[in-house]
């Protein structure tokens, strides 16, 4: 069963949930085939993630992977981050990766053995690598 | 009784000829509610097609050989089958690979003939399948032509009102081009009205949804050009068929150019061959389109007309059983004109939740997404109730399914609201 008592209680946080307004990145994430879309909105310190929110709607895989990534990201560099996506990106392919720096983002494992909801999950990861690597949003001036 | 068209020994003898109707998933016997994106194969069609391509088949038309000549007579034998079974001539029948080649083939040599030019309009509905609304759209802007919409309303319905609202704005649009029957609503289209309406347009009908289980006479319809696909209605994949009416397509520049579609090349120029072959360059999915002739055999075995009947009272029951839970709401028409598939959501549960479900814990296999037509979700969303996923769940029927497939898909979903919350 894919859905884990983790992932449904992880799938109906709402604390992460939002926008902020100074943000200093802003970066959308679409999956094409469903429609499913996140907003991922940062706050930097230096070199250190200081806040993360999401606005957006999607299943409860990519909603619950959208706040344990948030809940994991806060308070990491953007190094660190980064370090975490490849492992999380690893544990989706089957490859070698270290469950020491996932921490609970260990309770996805199963998600591999479901092809058609691997991207539900990476959703918020494929959207936090463009955000890290990628040109990212001009903050709205608005 | 699974359906008063067949006797129950009828029926299995047709759940035994689709071999995975007999097969569990997880654990659970599989009931196929998905038919709407494809159908199941049957032991017949494909033991069929089998024996075409081990015992005799070869390429068609050109060479004199024992085998060329069976293979071509079994390949035109099909065409005089789909033309049979729409009510055309066989010339005007053109193997293509399915719905989509079609269309997109269609609006290829419609501009290259000239037929439609600059600053025509092409009227097309709010509730068009991406195949039949991308490439009039991304064409109009390399050819000038204007596309329009006959609207929907919030349920996603087109109503009469729409046709005649969309009259009065468009007045004569060169060509419409309209879905047989929504793949997202499942609302069957007033071809008649629309033709009537439209009385001096190129009509152009996208039957993928609507061929499988009602037959479409092209010259009661006065349709101009109809299109679709083999997959939907049993065939394999990979083989469709686009009709046209014989003295449009003399007009027509062919979209693909190669082999078999010349009459004469020189290193200057070129004639075309006859119809249909003027449209069939290249080597043809010889096997496909001789399968698709096996398909219509089989349907026509069975009965259009039963087969008709039974996705009817499906439908029927599809509808009036979801309209019965009050966390499911269900877009397009409640009449029925609603055939075939109905879309719904449960509310508070993503319909890719509730999908997942319903094939892990119950066999069930539903498609869930936008159905490859994203503008109509915004207007599903303005008449929505609920927190739209902009996606909808989708179970469609065919005439292999019985109630009981209906009453567990009922059943999954009261065991998901729960599961949810």
């Amino acid at each position: 069963m894919i859905y884990s008592e983790f992932i449904m209680d992880y799938s109906k946080l709402k604390k992460f949930h939002g926008k902020i307004e100074n943000a200093h990145r802003i970066e959308e994430g679409k999956n094409l085939s469903c429609g499913d879309e996140v907003t991922l909105y940062f706050l930097f310190d230096g070199d250190k993630i200081s806040d993360v929110k999401f606005e957006g709607h999607g299943c409860a895989i990519s909603q619950a992977s959208t706040n344990a990534m948030i809940e994991q990201l806060i308070g990491k560099t953007k190094e660190e981050a980064l370090e975490m996506l490849k492992n999380v990106e690893n544990m989706m392919l089957g490859k070698d990766f270290n469950d020491e720096l996932l921490g609970p983002i260990i309770n996805f494992y199963d998600v591999k053995n479901y092809p058609m909801r691997v991207k539900c999950f990476l959703l918020p990861w494929k959207t936090l690598e463009l955000a890290l690597n990628g040109e990212g949003k001009e903050p709205s001036k608005e | 009784m699974h359906s008063t068209e067949w006797s129950d020994e009828a029926f299995c003898r047709i759940i035994e000829d689709f071999p995975v109707l007999n097969r569990e998933v997880n654990g659970k016997r599989l009931v196929y509610l998905d038919n709407a994106a494809s159908t199941l194969k049957s032991s017949t069609v494909i033991s069929k097609m089998t024996d075409f391509y081990l015992n005799h088949y070869s390429n068609i038309h050109r060479a004199v050989h024992t085998l060329a000549s069976e293979a071509t007579s079994e390949y035109e034998a099909a065409r005089d089958k789909v033309a049979r079974f729409i009510n055309a001539q066989s010339e005007e029948v053109i193997f293509t690979s399915g719905t989509t080649m079609g269309i997109n083939a269609l609006v290829n040599s419609l501009v290259r003939s000239d037929i439609l030019q600059k600053g025509d309009t092409v009227l097309i509905s709010q509730v068009e399948h991406h195949a039949n609304l991308v490439p009039w759209l991304r064409l109009s802007r390399f050819f000038g032509f204007k596309v329009e919409y006959i609207e929907a309303d919030v349920t996603g319905t087109i109503t009469p009102d729409s046709i005649l609202a969309a009259k009065s704005r468009v007045n004569s649009p060169k060509v419409v081009s309209i879905t047989g029957q929504s793949n997202v609503t499942g609302q069957t289209m007033p071809i008649d009205v629309i033709r009537e309406t439209f009385k001096d347009a190129i009509l152009i009908i996208d039957g993928a949804q609507l061929i499988p289980h009602k037959q479409i006479d092209v010259k009661a319809l006065d349709i101009d050009f109809l299109v679709f696909s083999g997959h939907k209605m049993i065939a394999p994949t990979g083989i469709g068929a686009l009709y046209g009416k014989r003295a449009l397509l003399e007009k027509l520049e062919p979209f693909l150019y190669g082999g078999e579609m010349i009459d004469k090349v020189t290193f200057e120029d070129v004639t075309f061959n006859v119809l249909p072959y003027k449209f069939e360059a290249g080597t043809q999915d010889i096997g496909g389109a001789v399968a698709l002739g096996y398909t219509i055999d089989y349907l026509e075995n069975l009965g259009l007309g039963n087969i008709q009947k039974h996705v009817e009272e499906l439908s029927k029951y599809l509808l009036e059983e979801l309209s019965k839970i009050d966390f499911v709401e269900i877009y397009g028409p409640k009449d029925e004109t609603h055939q075939s598939l109905v879309s719904f959501n449960v509310d508070g549960v993503h319909p890719h939740d509730v999908s997942q479900v319903l094939d892990e814990d119950f066999g069930v296999a539903t498609r869930s997404g936008h159905h490859c037509a994203q503008p109509l979700m915004s207007v599903l969303a303005r008449g929505s109730h609920i927190d739209f996923p902009n996606s909808t769940v989708r179970a469609s029927v065919y005439f292999y399914n019985r109630k009981e497939d209906i009453d567990i898909l009922v059943e999954g979903l009261k065991y998901i609201k729960r599961w949810f919350g």
